[in-house]
């Protein structure tokens, strides 16, 4: 098999184990050019590829940006601050005009859940989620994955704890449906007022003591507390929530093994994570972010090749 | 004026009856007889037709006032009239709401033609808002005797306590959709699995479980009589239930589209699924339809909430809710008369809503005439609303309404 079985990558959900396995290995082959002096290939050379973000991003966007310029794309970006959303013009309609542009790829991110699927029903070009809310972001769970296979050699089998704000994660969900299409196990960790009640649905573990978690599993990947999507109050503080909920490099000490450390970015350093752990040889924080880069070219060259 | 309807398959809340003649006199519908004194002015062939005493809708929102472009009084009169509907009642959530004499008198003088009997539900507290009364004396000298906000529930206890209070002195019923709106905030869709699955904000069970089990404290404490519109969850049904042991003035109802669609109908974020109270799950229905049998659920609602396609066409958190019910619901009511038989369907839009709203069964004199086999498409031509947001638009439907009876008038549907 050398195509998608999609021609969008809206979700996790909806692409098979063995699309995952063609991302990485497609994923392998453009690393190893990243490395290289000239690191630019012309494989999307006349495609013209249009990062839509109507949520704050900068990694994210920035990864797309450099994975579309090292395959030779072109590539026009519209944020929400620039553009006429502000003005009251529908999704569609912003969208349709960005088209009419003659735009053969869109990635979008957008803070409602399902925005990419409404879009994939009412426009023709290959749409990549990159980010939909509280829903899926594909492409951090495809990069996770990749950064766990990278490090342990494989991900079946492996025991991975999600720890932090699973209610209001969209990497939590993508990378629970990733995970579990490449045979690991998945545990969440949280406060109860973070999971969604209806987690273990999902086929997961629910802890809500982290050391506890960090005792089972071979790798923690932290998630940000999402204060930007929390429009209520979930805990009483920033304070509480770090001392009973963060991660600290004592707490890596007391365990009889060595864990992996991974963190989707932005970190809230002493929040979730303690610089001395973000810091460590635990972790793989800014392998996840060169690999981002390596995925997301895989992600648009298969698209690209799937009409 | 007497009509004789020919080979007609009578169906009652008992048994659906073998096809017989009948004579519609005018004033009432009667078994053919002999030695019928008057004359007959026509002769309907009814062969393969089915029909019932006339259909009760005791929910349906007009856009008029306010948003005619969702949905006329006057295609609104054609929808209930197509959807089979003799007598309807409709909610207050127009723009401004219906909450005043003027209101009252407005609506009537719109819909003096409609073949279908208007009965106002009219707003309890101004705008729907929850917070300060209507004149409800004042309306209720128009003839309006149910009061509720309709898709607003008066989540203020102080506030429903007074409202239930209040209309005892014409023996009013309060008609509210609950649920705690608090524990629904921020919520698109029931939360469960599916919910779980593609990272919706929920809509807990608990929302509208606590608010029927609060209402119920205050109805006991209050008196008066209270209709809980739209219920959906198990937790309701049971505690309606035992409510209505209890010797409680309690009634609901449920909307049909409750009992046909599921939250996972959800997973591919069609706006069109997108109503409240939200589509819940398999356990939710089959408690749904074990309160239908035993009496706990009085009535079937279409619950009509048309919205035109700008305000479905969209990111599904922006959506507004609801869905059109009218023209669906007798193909509705054919997918569930397979699981559920005719006798009880029809008992629920006719006997159960019209007890709710307090009149005897006496002699029939509204009809409803209806073939169970007759398909049609659902589509732009065929429609008759402002509004498209039903999943089924463009798709075959089964049943078709062919005539309704309302007193002296009879008015053919036209296909």
């Amino acid at each position: 098999m050398s195509q998608l079985s999609t021609r969008h990558l809206l979700g996790i959900k909806d692409i098979s184990p063995e699309d995952i396995q063609l991302i990485f290995e497609t994923a392998d082959n453009f690393k190893e050019v990243l490395n290289r002096p000239i690191k630019k290939v012309p494989s999307l050379r006349d495609i013209t590829i249009a990062n839509i973000f109507f949520e704050n991003s900068t990694r994210t966007r920035l990864s797309f940006e450099l994975a579309e310029k090292r395959l030779s794309a072109d590539v026009v970006n519209f944020s929400s601050s620039t553009s006429s959303v502000k003005k009251g013009e529908t999704l569609i309609d912003t969208v349709n005009n960005i088209l009419s542009m003659k735009v053969d790829m869109v990635v979008m991110r957008h803070s409602s859940p399902g925005a990419p699927h409404f879009l994939a029903r009412n426009i023709t070009a290959n749409i990549v989620n990159a980010g939909d809310g509280t829903h899926e972001h594909p492409t951090q769970a495809l990069l996770d994955a990749f950064s766990i296979r990278e490090k342990l050699g494989d991900v079946a089998g492996k025991k991975i704890a999600i720890i932090g704000d699973i209610l209001h994660s969209r990497v939590a969900l993508s990378n629970i449906f990733c995970l579990q299409k490449l045979g690991a196990e998945v545990m969440v960790c949280g406060p109860t007022t973070l999971i969604p009640k209806h987690t273990v649905s999902l086929g997961v573990k629910v802890e809500h003591d982290v050391e506890k978690a960090l005792q089972w599993c071979d790798v923690a990947n932290v998630l940000r507390i999402q204060l930007e999507r929390q429009q209520i109050k979930y805990f009483p503080s920033l304070r509480e929530y770090s001392l009973y909920f963060g991660i600290n490099k004592k707490m890596l000490d007391r365990l009889d093994k060595e864990i992996v450390i991974m963190h989707p970015g932005p970190i809230n350093r002493g929040v979730e994570l303690n610089s001395d752990v973000a810091d460590s040889e635990h972790s793989i924080i800014l392998q996840q972010v060169e690999n981002g880069v390596a995925v997301r070219m895989a992600v648009l060259y298969l698209l690209a090749g799937v009409k | 004026m007497a009509k004789l309807l020919q080979s007609l398959t009578f169906i009652d809340g008992n048994t659906v009856h073998s096809p017989k003649d009948y004579i519609y006199t005018g004033s009432e519908i009667l078994p053919k007889s002999d030695n019928y004194p008057g004359n007959i002015d026509e002769i309907i062939d009814c062969t393969g037709l089915f029909a019932s005493r006339g259909w009760v809708d005791l929910r349906c929102v007009s856009g008029e006032p306010g948003e005619e472009h969702k949905e006329s009084l006057e295609s609104l009169g054609e929808l209930l009239k197509a959807g089979g509907f003799t007598k309807a009642v409709l909610m207050p959530n127009t723009h401004p709401a219906i909450q005043d004499k003027n209101d009252i008198q407005f609506l009537r003088s719109k819909t003096k033609n409609w073949i279908t009997d208007l009965v106002i539900n009219a707003a309890a507290t101004k705008d729907c808002k929850g917070d300060d009364f209507t004149d409800i004396l004042d309306i209720h000298q128009e003839g309006v005797d149910i009061f509720g906000d309709g898709l607003n529930p008066i989540s203020n206890p102080d506030r429903l306590m007074k409202v239930l209070q209040y209309l005892q002195k014409f023996n009013g019923t309060l008609f509210d959709q609950s649920y705690e709106p608090l524990l629904a905030l921020f919520g698109q869709m029931h939360e469960g699995v599916v919910s779980t699955r593609i990272g919706m904000k929920g809509i807990p069970n608990l929302a509208e479980e606590v608010a029927v089990q609060k209402n119920i404290e205050i109805l006991k404490y209050a008196g008066g009589k209270i209709h809980f519109q739209t219920i959906s969850t198990k937790g309701a049904v049971e505690s309606i239930r035992k409510a209505k042991n209890a010797g409680l003035k309690v009634s609901a109802d449920v909307s049909i589209y409750q009992l046909i669609f599921s939250d996972e109908d959800l997973l591919s974020f069609d706006t069109n699924f997108k109503v409240m109270p939200p589509f819940r799950g398999k356990e939710d229905r089959e408690a749904l339809i074990e309160g239908l049998k035993d009496g706990t659920i009085d009535a079937i609602v279409s619950n009509h909430q048309p919205q035109d396609f700008d305000a479905k066409h969209m990111e599904f958190d922006l959506a507004h809710s609801g869905m059109l019910g009218l023209q669906t619901f007798l193909p509705s009511l054919v997918k569930l008369s397979k699981e559920l038989g005719w006798p009880l369907l029809i008992s629920k839009i006719t006997e159960g809503p019209l007890r709710i709203l307090g009149e005897k069964n006496e002699k029939i004199h509204q009809l409803t005439v209806f073939d169970p086999s007759e398909t049609w498409v659902y589509d732009k031509k065929s429609n008759l609303s402002h509004s498209t947001n039903h999943p089924w638009f463009g798709e075959i439907l089964q049943g078709k309404v062919k005539f309704v009876i309302n007193s002296d008038r009879l008015v053919k549907v036209n296909s």
